[in-house]
């Protein structure tokens, strides 16, 4: 029964993720998601860095979305002033191709920390998968840090598994 | 383009890249590549030898270590008058090339965190690109000004502990050593004057470009490296002496 399932069985391994300190550079972290991922073929999910402070501690994770979304030129970003359509696109991919060169570019020398997804949510070991499901919908969310007594980070938890096993859990009621 | 005589050769046993070295060695030794030239780009020493960059950054690292090669950054690599001398196989103990031995420091941690390799890390550690490294950052002060900012970089399969470890109090080579049974070996030293960038010279309370000394160590437990260290030192505060000995 998925109900009672703990995080602790479903977690993975904090070194199955890249590490970076938060000063690395954008520049840099595309670079390692490269290494890691793009060049091996290998598409875990999700497809995330871990980003620690000098004293290992984990700061936030940095996503394919996180990066994109550091690397856009400020124009392009909606203001609420501004706001336009969500549907309104026109003009995008012509606005797109010559800042890429050159705003885009200088966005990718700013630091993790500026772009990173916070971690401002955590779970414990013993907390059952529920509470960790319920975390990652609520807050978009694919991974979440599985913390002991509060500070201890002892590893991670995905999405994927926890889908895998209430969806099997679903199934088979 | 490159004319190619000679390749590598997958059915030796000898290392992709050590065959690499020995051909770019043999046409700056024939003169083919004069001092002062700029070698071919990493993509067409790869398409020339049908190897990958990897092996490419590993032989020519080894030749700049040698001497034969200087790579300029934003520029390229070029053929350098070699002024290390070889045939000269010598001994001698780590703590004298430490060159702290002997002097009371104090220290402060800056960082004992875990970080991915970028620039060139992972060839001068001799890993894989996506290998965890555990960063060790520290600044050590003689009599109450910094001296020395010390730099580790250890794979971090080599010692997962080390992580935890009181970093402040304790050396990494008796951390290595006493507690965890890794025995070192060897150490090669790279001793240079550069320029301090602006966070070392805030650190070391320089004016920025400042000349420093910059050593680099690469230490040995049998074939395997386990740390290389980069330390940025005050020159006004260290005299460098070695003793040396004839190898038996």
């Amino acid at each position: 029964m998925a109900g009672t399932k703990t995080v602790k069985d479903l977690m993975v391994g904090v070194f199955d993720f890249p590490h970076i300190p938060y000063w690395f550079t954008i520049r840099q972290a595309i670079g390692i998601i490269r290494v890691s991922f793009l060049s091996t073929k290998k598409y875990p999910q999700p497809m995330a860095i871990l980003v620690f402070d000098e004293k290992y501690n984990l700061l936030g994770t940095l996503g394919l979305k996180d990066i994109l979304r550091g690397l856009e030129p400020r124009f392009l970003r909606p203001t609420t002033k501004a706001q336009v359509h969500a549907e309104d696109e026109s003009g995008l991919s012509v606005l797109w191709d010559t800042p890429f060169d050159t705003e885009s570019k200088k966005n990718a020398e700013r630091p993790v920390s500026e772009v990173m997804t916070s971690t401002k949510f955590f779970v414990k070991p013993e907390d059952p998968i529920t509470k960790a499901a319920y975390l990652m919908v609520h807050n978009d969310l694919a991974l979440l840090p599985v913390l002991e007594d509060k500070k201890k980070f002892v590893g991670l938890i995905r999405m994927i598994e926890i889908f895998d096993e209430l969806s099997t859990a679903i199934l088979a009621e | 383009m490159i004319k190619q005589e000679r390749s590598v050769n997958r059915d030796k046993p000898q290392k992709l890249y050590i065959q690499l070295l020995d051909i770019i060695r043999e046409r700056i030794e024939a003169g083919e590549w004069p001092v002062g030239s700029q070698i071919p780009i990493e993509e067409e020493l790869c398409r020339v030898y049908g190897v990958s960059k990897a092996t490419v950054r590993f032989a020519v690292l080894e030749l700049v270590r040698k001497g034969y090669l200087k790579r300029q950054q934003g520029k390229g690599t070029f053929v350098c008058k070699r002024v290390i001398p070889e045939g000269l196989t010598m001994s001698s103990s780590f703590k004298e090339l430490m060159l702290e031995h002997g002097i009371a420091y104090t220290t402060i941690l800056l960082a004992q965190t875990v970080l991915m390799p970028i620039d060139d890390l992972d060839v001068k550690l001799e890993i894989p690109e996506n290998t965890h490294v555990i960063y060790i950052k520290r600044l050590r002060s003689v009599e109450g000004e910094p001296a020395v900012i010390q730099e580790s970089f250890i794979p971090h399969h080599i010692c997962p502990s080390l992580l935890k470890e009181d970093v402040v109090e304790n050396s990494l080579f008796e951390l290595f050593e006493n507690k965890y049974d890794i025995t070192i070996t060897g150490v090669r030293d790279f001793i240079e004057v550069a320029y301090s960038s602006a966070g070392e010279s805030k650190l070391l309370g320089l004016p920025k470009d400042s000349p420093v000394l910059l050593l680099e160590q690469h230490f040995y437990s049998g074939e395997s490296q386990i740390m290389y260290m980069r330390s940025v030192k005050r020159p006004e505060r260290f005299r460098l002496s070695i003793d040396f000995k004839k190898k038996e």
